[in-house]
């Protein structure tokens, strides 16, 4: 078996930094191999991606010690333009990598840029479309795609110039699920159809171990690789399947729904003896006599809004009383965001009414707008336009009239060690998600909405920000969060509501929405039904009270 | 503040700088060195043209030099960025009364990034905005090379001022440049303009000093109205937006690295098998048990539990 990628005792150490980033790593990828690479933010996982077209060092700078061979190449005397005909990369956000303007463009961009004769372009180009079900948008913009769509062409565009590997940083991460399976399908064609070695960085494992041959575990610096089995048995981060796998003792450990389910039979009946879980609605907030009966109540009417063409919303009726954890699901266009945003008074409803505690929130101003509702939007880096993170933390505190040091004490228990002086795009996903909700929570909203809070999070900030999401509730905030991550939604949320074509089509407690829906259904509820558990939680506290 | 060499001058890239340079001055004031009664003189009339095919044709050479092995991707694209941004701000400025924004962007992007960058970016603003305002002529080569200088010199302050007034340095100097530059380009067409009354017209074979002095009030009675609003535009921006606009610059040149050039070593020499006894076996990788439970996290907001590893990403965006 040839080797397509082979590391020999390779370590990088950036410019200034006083440890290596890669820390003597070897391994070896076999030709035809779905390869996944897991870890944390700042773990090393990008770096040790961008080592296999040779941008690191080459174009990073900084030093690297051993050996990275790459179909026989070695990247100390073979530079990324070297490599290009055999390694395709595809980054984390596609549109950035876009150059063209219409798919076809860009699918020939590369090739261009490689010199390849022009009917060879032409038969490559209608290969790589059809082999990716793009044919239908030969001719579209890139800009009107839907995400899982420009995912595709990105990989489409990486895939003319005929690379034997196919490097791609988190291809799923910003995906719904519908979207996800359809990029992992194309990649899973690819390496049993073509051969293609595909290596692969994601955070949402739930959707890929799977799917993989091997796993690559990253923890600062230091590589580990087995089998998905070996490695999700002793990983620190992993899927609910394996962690449900884990708490049962099942062996060998399942690694997808279907097998899960297949070992679950035991369980199941054991299960069925115990009490089901507590309803997870806080009975407990505390009702503050002194305040409006209306505060942290949010009643929307006969709304319809969006674009004078295209109405987004219909006809949407909603009433979330105070205390809730409202989570909003549906596909993308579905109309969530329009509804976050008309909450949030950015956008005047088109007819109906929206009270947000008793008030219109187009007609709220200043202070009085900031302390009834805030808004964490989908790119956390829209709220934030100051050059230090300590300069956006005191603009906070002035336009919220906190005390000085508010949403820096928020920030610290959030995420903890962040440098004051640092540039806030600089942070990574989760440090700027934390930094946005400090913002917005300086003023304490009594309503707080949040646009997919967990987009290109991994596991450890997940895991913070569900726990972070649990204490404002307790404290009486009401919270409604627009996501498709069903294991975030099984987590926290205490009811469902899902829209569909700008109308809401179910709403009730989580349970009841989540585990009759195949798509919103966690992994859990999949293999527990028609038991009533959604998470691993549940579950173990569950078996722990029972003895 | 350290210097950033976003293109890394070489010794021959330097000599290049030099030459064309020193071809590009003569261009300009040949006429005012010209002895008198020389039989130079009666090329006055075509000499403009004659510099302007070689001033380019130098450039180019000169930028290729400069480029050779040392403009990498990075310093291409972030070229790229401003001389799109300069265009667009030629645009918005149109050339009335000199009011020409793209000299903020020449200033601050050659000051961050350094004398190398600075002397090609002065020439692809000019060409890029030319090119967009229709404004392509037989001027273009001398705006070109008299921006190379402003560029040049901006760069070359890098470095050297201190910290804290830098700022208004930056202004002081992009005021001179502009006022500077709008008298050179006064020489490329002065010599052979016609219909100006004798003080202020080149007088072919005069000497210097007479034809200097008359250099300098053809350029206070004309070009001053265009020189001032240029220099105090200039000036009172980067007053302005100096700092803002040098920190996202720095910022972007510290993300590119420019510095940090890539290197390899050879391995250190113990054997394979040592290497992965190092690597953290499935056993010393923290499991999930060491971890609170997803289900079971305290959830007290000061009680959060720290990540196993740290948040903070040592080297995001790479």
């Amino acid at each position: 078996m040839t080797s397509a990628v082979r590391f020999e005792d390779v370590s990088v150490t950036y410019d200034g930094a006083d440890r290596p980033t890669l820390h003597r790593v070897t391994l070896d990828i076999p030709e035809g191999e779905l390869v996944l690479v897991v870890g944390e933010t700042g773990s090393g996982k990008s770096t040790l991606l961008r080592c296999l077209n040779g941008l690191v060092p080459h174009f990073t700078g900084g030093t690297l010690s051993g050996r990275v061979t790459v179909a026989g190449r070695d990247t100390r005397t073979h530079p990324p333009r070297e490599l290009a005909d055999i390694v395709g990369l595809v980054g984390q956000d596609p549109l950035a990598g876009f150059v063209a303007e219409i798919v076809e463009d860009e699918l020939a961009y590369g090739m261009e840029c490689l010199g390849i004769a022009p009917d060879t372009m032409r038969r490559r180009v209608e290969e790589t479309l059809d082999l990716l079900g793009l044919a239908d948008l030969r001719n579209r913009p890139l800009t009107a795609l839907s995400g899982g769509q420009r995912q595709r062409v990105a990989i489409g565009a990486a895939l003319t110039s005929h690379p034997r590997i196919l490097v791609l940083d988190e291809p799923t991460s910003a995906l719904d699920p519908g979207a996800a399976e359809e990029v992992l399908a194309a990649l899973q064609r690819l390496v049993h159809d073509l051969g293609i070695t595909v290596v692969m960085a994601e955070h949402r494992l739930e959707r890929v171990v799977q799917y993989a041959d091997q796993v690559l575990v990253v923890s600062g610096g230091q590589v580990t690789t087995g089998t998905p089995a070996a490695m999700m048995a002793g990983a620190p981060v992993a899927p609910p399947v394996v962690e449900l796998g884990r708490l049962a003792g099942w062996d060998p450990l399942p690694l997808s729904v279907r097998d899960a389910r297949r070992a679950a039979g035991p369980l199941r009946a054991q299960l069925r003896a115990l009490p089901p879980p507590a309803d997870p609605t806080p009975a407990a907030v505390e009702p503050r006599t002194t305040e409006d009966p209306e505060s942290g109540r949010i009643r929307v009417r006969r709304l319809r809004a969006g674009y004078r063409s295209v109405p987004v919303l219909r006809e949407v009726d909603l009433e979330v009383e105070r205390g809730e954890v409202l989570a909003l699901m549906g596909r993308n266009g579905a109309g969530k965001s329009t509804l976050l945003s008309v909450m949030a008074g950015m956008r005047p409803a088109d007819a109906g009414t929206v009270r947000m505690g008793g008030a219109d929130p187009v007609t709220l101003k200043g202070h009085a707008l900031l302390s009834t509702v805030g808004l964490v939007p989908q790119e956390p880096a829209d709220l934030l336009y100051a050059t230090t993170v300590g300069r956006e933390c005191g603009d906070a505190d002035a336009s919220a009239r906190a005390a000085v040091g508010t949403t820096a004490g928020i920030l610290s228990a959030l995420a903890p060690g962040i440098d004051a002086s640092r540039h806030p795009r600089d942070l990574s996903e989760g440090q700027r998600l934390a930094l946005a909700l400090a913002v917005v929570l300086a003023a304490s909203p009594t309503i707080l909405l949040l646009d997919e809070p967990t987009r290109g999070l991994d596991y450890g900030a997940k895991r913070r920000l569900i726990a972070f999401l649990r204490t404002v509730r307790r404290a009486g905030h009401t919270v409604v969060l627009a996501t498709h991550d069903v294991e975030l939604v099984a987590e926290v949320a205490s009811r469902v509501a899902v829209i569909a074509d700008g109308e809401i089509v179910a709403d009730g407690a989580t349970g009841t929405v989540v585990r009759s829906s195949p798509l919103f259904a966690p992994q859990v509820a999949k293999i527990l039904t028609p038991g009533p558990w959604l998470t691993v939680g549940e579950v173990a506290d569950a078996l722990q009270e029972s003895g | 503040m350290s210097r950033t060499h976003a293109i890394p001058l070489s010794a021959r890239s330097r000599a290049a700088i030099l030459a064309t340079s020193v071809v590009g001055l003569l261009a300009f004031v040949w006429p005012l060195l010209a002895p008198r009664g020389s039989e130079i003189l009666a090329h006055a009339s075509d000499a403009p043209l004659l510099f302007g095919l070689l001033v380019p044709l130098l450039l180019a050479l000169t930028l290729s030099l400069v480029g050779e092995g040392a403009m990498g991707a990075k310093a291409i694209a972030l070229l790229g960025v401003l001389a799109a941004t300069s265009a667009a701000l030629r645009a918005l400025g149109a050339g009335i009364a000199g009011l020409e924004p793209i000299w903020i962007v020449i200033v601050l992007g050659a000051y961050a990034l350094g004398a190398g960058f600075g002397f090609v970016l002065g020439p692809v603003c000019i060409l890029a905005s030319a090119l967009l305002t229709g404004g392509v002529g037989p001027w273009l080569p001398f705006q070109m090379i008299a921006a190379a200088w402003v560029g040049l010199g901006a760069g070359l302050l890098a470095g050297r001022l201190p910290a804290r007034v830098e700022i208004p340095l930056l202004a002081a100097y992009s005021t001179f440049a502009a006022v500077a530059y709008g008298w050179m380009l006064n020489l490329w067409f002065w010599p052979t303009a016609t219909g100006l009354p004798e003080a202020l017209s080149f007088v072919p074979g005069a000497g210097p000093l007479t034809n200097v002095s008359h250099w300098f009030v053809f350029n206070l009675t004309t070009s001053l109205g265009y020189d001032l609003p240029r220099a105090a535009l200039t000036c009172v921006a980067i007053l302005l937006v100096g700092r803002r606009v040098l920190a996202a610059l720095r910022r972007a040149s510290r993300i590119a690295a420019f510095d940090a050039a890539p290197v390899f070593v050879a391995a250190p020499a113990s054997g394979t098998a040592a290497v992965l006894d190092a690597a953290p076996t499935l056993d010393t990788v923290p499991s999930l048990d060491a971890a609170p439970a997803v289900g079971s996290v305290p959830a007290v907001v000061a009680g959060l539990p720290p990540a196993a590893t740290p948040l903070i990403d040592p080297e995001p965006s790479r």
